[in-house]
């Protein structure tokens, strides 16, 4: 009787494999699958999205650094007002107790689907975000350090470990501050210059800055991008 | 003939019970509770240790230390009693909705406590009677009550066959659940027959009676003629004899627990440090948690009162983010609740308490944007709160006001969307006046020119005033002294690059900054 036991297949030249492939079409490769490209948490800003190669990295670390007036806050409304304008919820860790509703219900800020959490101090504030990204579920988690001087390096020793916790999520952690603090464990860094505030007669109606590019892990060089407050938005996926 | 059937869930002597349900430590030792302070006073239950060791009741105090040199002696709590007698109710309703208290008896039973359920059909549920009632009394357990479980035909038999399991229950090894027993469908008056007289109570004047005639057994007494011995002996036989046939088979009707559970536990020793409070809270808050989980219930809002020395209350509420379990959350909560508000006086007794509320439940979709687990967000919303203090975690909130500064929190709870919606209010461009506000405002020295700011000094942004526009007057709740508000705002962009929104406050006298344009 002949054998019936399946012959296992060969190496990479086994030719029954390759006619397998074959048949199977581009939908099966041999070897390794390609990493997938990171799904990115985009702010709507046409500039800025391409800058950043379509948004801020989910399950990355992204840094917004600047001097107060710059934007930053206005930047990371927008990301906010994306993701809660998708349908899914995000998070404001608030150190400074900074957070302005109407601000960000101007901006576009689906309030309902935003967590404020307002913690006594950084150590706590690293805690609550930790406790935030374990939960997962959140399109974007802002941690907001601005405004706080030399308490924004406390709990330093904390950074792999949120850089860890937010590898293993679909959430786009961004920290927001005056100088840039989670240094190697980010996987992305801005810039902002300081704004130049535009008045038209009585009333202040712009702001302009300009956001550089100083870090990204995908490699890309320093690049820059020009910033207008209001901005015109893409529109809407 | 009904084919009803009834279970009984039994504590023997639930006032040394209770007392160890709120003591573990006092588990294993010789102790006897007391009706009373001082050395004349009745004890009304024993410890198996102190059984052991020779103690037997009826005695005082006194009586029983002499039996039993090592004997503890504790006064019997009423709250505690009370709360392990709706623990008991609680174990027995997670197993069948048609479940009551019995009434208390007297005398020598007046230690136990009861409770009858309707387990008709129940073994379909449990796989067997036998299960069922091994179910009951390991529920029974998990919220600190050894308790026996027994199922029979009426509740008289189930109440027997559940104290015949006595012996069991005082020999079975220290944390493990009680005995359990079944007396098979029809089966009742088998089960009874060899059974001894004072297993139903009889009074002592009627065992007496029916001792003289030799009848011990209740088998014997259900052979005599009904009629001829409630002429000879009265009422008290007739009772008897109903009891003997299986009195009480019609099933307890449905319950309706009341939603709002209760620990409580007296001190032996005022308190006036936070610590060693936290450690009696601990303890209170794990029994809560646990009659809670019993009821497939979480709590939204803990009650905290406290009686302190001199006859003073100290009671509050601790809000809670979403509704938990965690033992560990609750207990950060009302210690952030006692550090920012402390007791007046020394505290003597503590009790928590809440009302119950379903712990959410949702079901995800395909097809939208997966949110935070429920259950995983529930907890981490408590754990926030634990973190951040009450008050400080939720979903922003503009309030309807011309108060500049006025925000308020709603808890989170997002709406589901459905897939691809964008939101139709969302605006076009990005507003340029986006701000970060100061909590509070800083204050700041303003030079004026010409009755319009043209230099500031503050923590924030300082220098020569470059470009200004304002004022806007904004005022509100003129009616109230304490709220009524008054500003004048002015945009303005300081020789340091910082564009900032300042006040002057004409009710104050003051300039403050409060937001910064970013």
């Amino acid at each position: 009787m002949t054998d019936m036991a399946p012959t296992p297949l060969g190496g990479a030249r086994d030719p029954r494999l390759a006619a397998l492939l074959r048949d199977l079409g581009a939908r099966v490769r041999q070897g390794a699958a390609p990493e997938a490209p990171a799904s990115r948490c985009p702010t709507g800003l046409t500039a800025v999205d391409r800058l950043l190669g379509g948004g801020f990295p989910r399950g990355g670390v992204s840094e917004i650094a600047g001097p107060p007036s710059s934007g930053r806050t206005s930047l990371v409304l927008e990301l906010l007002a994306r993701a809660t304008e998708r349908g899914e919820v995000a998070a404001v860790v608030d150190v400074a107790d900074a957070f302005d509703p109407p601000s960000a219900a101007a901006a576009g800020v689906d309030l309902a689907r935003l967590l404020w959490v307002r913690p006594p101090d950084v150590p706590a504030a690293l805690r609550g975000t930790s406790h935030l990204l374990t939960a997962g579920g959140f399109a974007a988690v802002v941690l907001d350090l601005a405004g706080l001087g030399r308490r924004a390096e406390l709990g330093a020793r904390l950074w792999p470990r949120l850089r860890r916790e937010t590898a293993a999520t679909a959430t786009a952690l961004v920290i927001l501050g005056d100088q840039r603090v989670a240094r190697g464990f980010a996987d992305l860094a801005l810039d902002l210059a300081p704004a130049v505030p535009h008045f038209e007669g009585a009333f202040f109606a712009a702001l302009e800055s300009e956001v550089l590019l100083v870090r990204d892990r995908r490699g890309s060089e320093p690049r820059r991008a020009p910033l207008r407050w209001p901005a015109e938005k893409a529109d809407a996926a | 003939m009904s084919a009803g059937r009834i279970a009984c869930l039994l504590v023997p002597d639930l006032p040394w019970v209770a007392l160890v349900r709120a003591h573990p430590e006092l588990a294993g030792r010789p102790l006897a509770v007391a009706g009373g302070a001082g050395p004349r006073a009745d004890a009304v239950a024993l410890s198996p240790e102190a059984a052991r060791r020779g103690v037997r009741l009826p005695c005082t105090v006194a009586q029983a230390r002499a039996a039993c040199s090592a004997l503890e002696v504790r006064v019997a709590s009423p709250s505690l009693e009370e709360a392990a007698r709706c623990a008991l109710l609680d174990a027995a309703l997670s197993a069948s909705p048609r479940a009551e208290r019995a009434a208390p008896l007297a005398g020598l039973r007046a230690g136990e406590a009861a409770v009858f359920l309707d387990a008709s059909g129940i073994g379909r549920c449990f796989g067997s009677e036998a299960g069922f009632a091994s179910a009951l009394a390991a529920r029974a357990h998990r919220v600190g009550l050894p308790a026996i479980a027994a199922v029979a035909g009426s509740r008289s038999v189930a109440r027997i066959a559940a104290r015949r399991q006595l012996a069991g229950w005082l020999a079975r090894p220290p944390g493990e659940p009680g005995p359990a027993e079944v007396v098979p469908a029809g089966g009742d008056a088998a089960f009874l027959a060899p059974l001894p007289l004072e297993l139903l109570d009889p009074p002592d004047a009627l065992a007496e009676a029916l001792g003289r005639f030799g009848i011990r057994r209740v088998g014997e007494l259900l052979r005599l003629p009904r009629r001829a011995l409630v002429a000879r002996l009265g009422g008290d036989a007739a009772r008897l004899v109903a009891l003997a046939l299986g009195e009480g088979q019609e099933p307890p009707p449905p319950a309706s627990p009341e939603a709002r559970l209760e620990e409580a536990a007296d001190l032996e020793l005022g308190v006036d440090r936070l610590e060693p409070l936290l450690f009696v809270l601990q303890a209170l808050l794990s029994r809560l948690a646990a009659r809670l989980a019993c009821r497939g219930l979480a709590c939204p809002e803990l009650e905290l009162q406290l009686r302190l020395a001199g006859g003073g209350r100290d009671a509050r509420r601790v809000g809670i983010a979403a509704p938990t379990l965690d033992v560990r959350v609750l207990l950060r909560l009302a210690a952030l609740s006692l550090e920012a508000r402390p007791p007046s006086a020394e505290v003597e007794a503590v009790a928590v308490a809440c009302e119950g509320r379903p712990l959410r439940g949702d079901q995800l979709d395909f097809f939208r944007p997966a949110g935070p687990a429920p259950a995983l967000l529930s907890r981490t919303l408590a754990e926030l709160e634990a973190l951040c203090g009450p008050g400080r975690v939720g979903a922003p909130v503009v309030v309807d006001t011309h108060r500049p500064d006025a925000f308020a929190l709603a808890p989170f709870a997002p709406p589901r969307a459905a897939a691809g919606a964008v939101r139709e209010s969302a605006p076009p461009y990005a507003p340029a006046r986006t701000v970060r506000a100061l909590r509070p405002p800083v204050a700041a020295r303003v030079e004026l020119r010409g009755g319009r700011p043209a230099a500031l000094r503050s923590a924030v942004a300082s220098g020569r005033i470059l470009q200004l526009a304002g004022p806007w007057r904004t005022s509100g709740n003129w009616w109230s002294e304490a709220e009524r508000f008054a500003f004048e705002h002015y945009d303005v962009v300081t020789g340091d690059g910082t564009a900032a929104r300042l006040r002057f406050d004409p009710l104050r006298r003051c300039w403050e900054i409060d937001a910064i344009y970013d």
